[in-house]
């Protein structure tokens, strides 16, 4: 589903590459962990598969076609869905406001659709007044919450998570991993989570580890 | 069009920061409606001015082509002493003019004087009788001590227009007294020798066969006290004035004068057609004898008082306009800058560039239907005050300029040595005896100052052009902040 081939990034000097010459392939229906040490790059990584920004060499394929022919905006309406640390939802509307705009923005199938974002979001255990309030209002464990539902009424078929369970106690964890392994293996997409807690890693199908500037499969 | 939703959503979850934009936009709006306001008031009123205010074209005897004459016989015969000789108007020939298109209506004015008789004129100890003698044209006119103005009515007689004169008991002199006794007198002097309405005086002549009259008081007028202060060659008071039919007046002066008068003044409809009526008239008449004068001095006076006072509305929408953009680029500059948290999760699900800046531009388009409207309700209040404080200086100004102009020659506003003492005011229908040179200095610029209070009104097309503005400054602000959102990376704002 989604190769990257010979992938290089770098900020100023290529000598100080973050990664370099990376090939590497992830599948639907698959979960794939991405670790390593603070500061080695892979946030950047997963950045550049979520097409927000460019890698310096290489290419990364989506269904055999490079993104940057897809071009990034549409990539990241149609092909991706995004999981931050810090939730990144729309401060100034409800849970059901955030998930009905992402519906719209991306084009949805289900974009219009309450009920199915009410649906998705009562799956993920919010209640109905909960959806109504102004996401600040909610718990760091609900906002999160929130971020995943809007992956779910979302017809992109990646979803790459930067650190979700970050900010999380030890339940709430738990529980966004366990959602994180449905949309893989219910809903049939590739998820790709850079974490750096083993206990995530290691739910997931695949792990990668950054490591000297290249990812290496633990197993 | 989710963007118009996202900006909805933004205003009402935001609502300190949507209520400090609202009156932010306000108060540049209250001020961009009370220039559009003051502008358009302005253009009313120099229409309205030049309705009402008008222009005039005298007809009167050629005095210079006369002094052309005298000069040329004193040369040939240097024994006799020169004479000036003006030939009256023919009224025959006002009729002429009369038909022309643009002229609205006209005014015959015959100035004489008789004695009182069987009661007493009011005399002044600062009255004289020396020099400038026929003044105004009436060579013929003797120097009674009552001062007659012969009109076709008293209504077109520039006093009588500008209020400084008012008819307060019965009524003035009108068309239908021609050929009839009847008189108008001025208030003190009703008072003096105890004459009302319908009492009859009786008056002497000082020219012809000095035959005495019978008059008929259909109307007493009470005079302005700056006239009362004239000190007109040979005057006598201002209440000495009596206002007849100009057909009485040449009866006094004589039977020679019968259908003539010592001017006429056509009233023009539209002042832009002064020049034009001047130009047909003068081939109605023998340019030799006679010489048509205009005098749209009024309107020009309201129309550049006017114009400066669009001229500074103008700046002030314009200023105001800049002002406004520059103020609110800024806050939405600032604005954006606090919300590239936002802008990078809208990027971060592809949203495109241009909706980001649609929403932006959508809340303050709604900011903006808002403080249109509140400065709808205050722009009325504001445009009124500042139009009255404009047009105050603006009259100040062109009062000033007008009394130093008449100030500045001798006699330039109905003074002595004009044609029939009638070149004054903006109403030269020889509203001064003749030969007493009523300067009536700073009449045009009354006149002005009556016609020139703006009539400031806030109108359904005053907000629509109001909305332009803001729309244009709305459009403007944004697309000078929009620059933040177009550079703006996602990754930056939301990784970084």
């Amino acid at each position: 589903m989604l190769k990257v081939n010979d992938l290089g990034y770098w900020y100023d000097r290529q000598e100080n590459s973050l990664f370099e010459h990376v090939n590497l392939e992830f599948k639907s229906g698959n979960s794939y962990a991405i670790v390593g040490q603070s500061g080695s790059g892979k946030t950047t990584f997963l950045s550049l598969l979520a097409g927000l920004d460019k890698p310096r060499a290489g290419q990364i394929e989506m269904n055999g076609e490079p993104i940057n022919k897809i071009g990034l905006t549409n990539y990241r309406k149609s092909k991706v869905a995004i999981v931050f640390q810090s939730y990144n939802l729309l401060t100034y509307m409800s849970p059901l406001d955030n998930l009905m705009t992402a519906m719209a923005i991306t084009k949805s199938e289900h974009r219009g659709d309450k009920e199915f974002a009410i649906k998705m979001l009562r799956q993920l255990g919010l209640t109905d007044d909960q959806m109504k309030k102004n996401v600040q209002r909610l718990s760091g464990g609900q906002q999160q919450r929130v971020a995943i539902a809007r992956t779910m009424v979302c017809d992109a078929k990646l979803v790459v998570a930067d650190e979700p369970t970050g900010n999380l106690d030890e339940e709430n964890t738990k529980y966004v991993i366990e959602q994180f392994q449905k949309i893989a293996h219910e809903q049939k997409k590739c998820v790709i989570i850079v974490t750096h807690e083993p206990d995530v890693a290691a739910a997931c199908d695949h792990s990668y580890r950054l490591e000297k500037h290249q990812f290496v499969e633990e197993t | 069009m989710n963007f118009f939703k996202r900006a909805w959503l933004n205003l009402t979850a935001k609502k300190g920061r949507s209520v400090l934009l609202v009156l932010v936009t306000s108060a540049i709006m209250l001020f961009v409606l009370a220039g559009l306001l003051i502008r358009n008031a302005a253009d009313t009123a120099t229409t309205n001015a030049k309705n009402s205010v008008g222009a005039t074209v005298t007809l009167s005897a050629n005095r210079e082509a006369a002094f052309k004459k005298m000069r040329s016989s004193t040369s040939t015969s240097k024994s006799s002493k020169p004479k000036l000789t003006t030939s009256p108007v023919k009224l025959s020939d006002a009729t002429k003019i009369a038909k022309l298109s643009n002229v609205a209506s006209y005014n015959a004015t015959v100035s004489t004087s008789a004695n009182a008789t069987g009661f007493s004129a009011i005399s002044t100890s600062s009255s004289t009788d020396t020099g400038m003698k026929g003044m105004g044209g009436s060579t013929s006119s003797g120097s009674g001590d009552i001062a007659i103005t012969g009109v076709t009515t008293t209504s077109s007689v520039s006093t009588f227009e500008s209020s400084s004169s008012k008819i307060t008991k019965g009524r003035g002199i009108t068309a239908s007294d021609e050929g009839t006794n009847n008189v108008v007198i001025e208030s003190e002097l009703a008072k003096e020798d105890s004459l009302s309405v319908g009492d009859t005086i009786k008056l002497k002549g000082t020219t012809g066969d000095k035959k005495t009259y019978t008059m008929k008081i259909v109307g007493v007028y009470k005079a302005s006290s700056s006239a009362s202060t004239q000190q007109g060659p040979g005057s006598t008071d201002v209440s000495n004035s009596v206002y007849t039919s100009y057909t009485f007046a040449n009866t006094v002066k004589g039977s020679k004068y019968k259908n003539t008068a010592d001017s006429v003044t056509f009233e023009i409809s539209d002042p832009a057609k002064v020049s034009a009526v001047k130009t047909s008239g003068n081939k109605l008449i023998s340019t030799s004898k006679y010489s048509l004068t205009t005098d749209d001095s009024s309107y020009q006076t309201v129309k550049s008082s006017m114009d400066n006072v669009k001229s500074f509305a103008d700046k002030i929408v314009w200023l105001v306009a800049i002002a406004g953009t520059i103020i609110l680029a800024l806050i939405v500059i600032l604005m954006i800058r606090e919300r590239r948290y936002e802008i990078g999760v809208l990027l971060s699900l592809g949203e495109s560039r241009w909706k980001i800046v649609a929403q932006f531009f959508m809340e303050m388009v709604m900011v903006l239907i808002v403080s249109v409207v509140l400065a709808g309700f205050g722009g009325k209040f504001v445009g009124n005050k500042l139009g009255d404080q404009l047009v105050s200086q603006q009259t100040t100004t062109a009062t000033t300029s007008t009394t130093s102009t008449s100030q500045g020659q001798p006699g330039g506003t109905g003074g002595g040595g004009a044609p029939s003492g009638n070149t004054g005011g903006s109403k030269p229908s020889g509203n001064m005896p003749s030969g007493r040179g009523q300067g009536q200095i700073g009449s045009t610029s009354t006149n002005a100052t009556a016609k020139t209070d703006l009539d400031i009104n806030v109108t359904v097309m005053d907000l629509v052009e109001l909305g332009g503005f803001g729309l244009a400054i709305m459009f403007l602000s944004i697309m000078l902040a929009s620059g933040g959102i177009l550079r703006l990376q996602p990754k930056k704002v939301l990784i970084d």
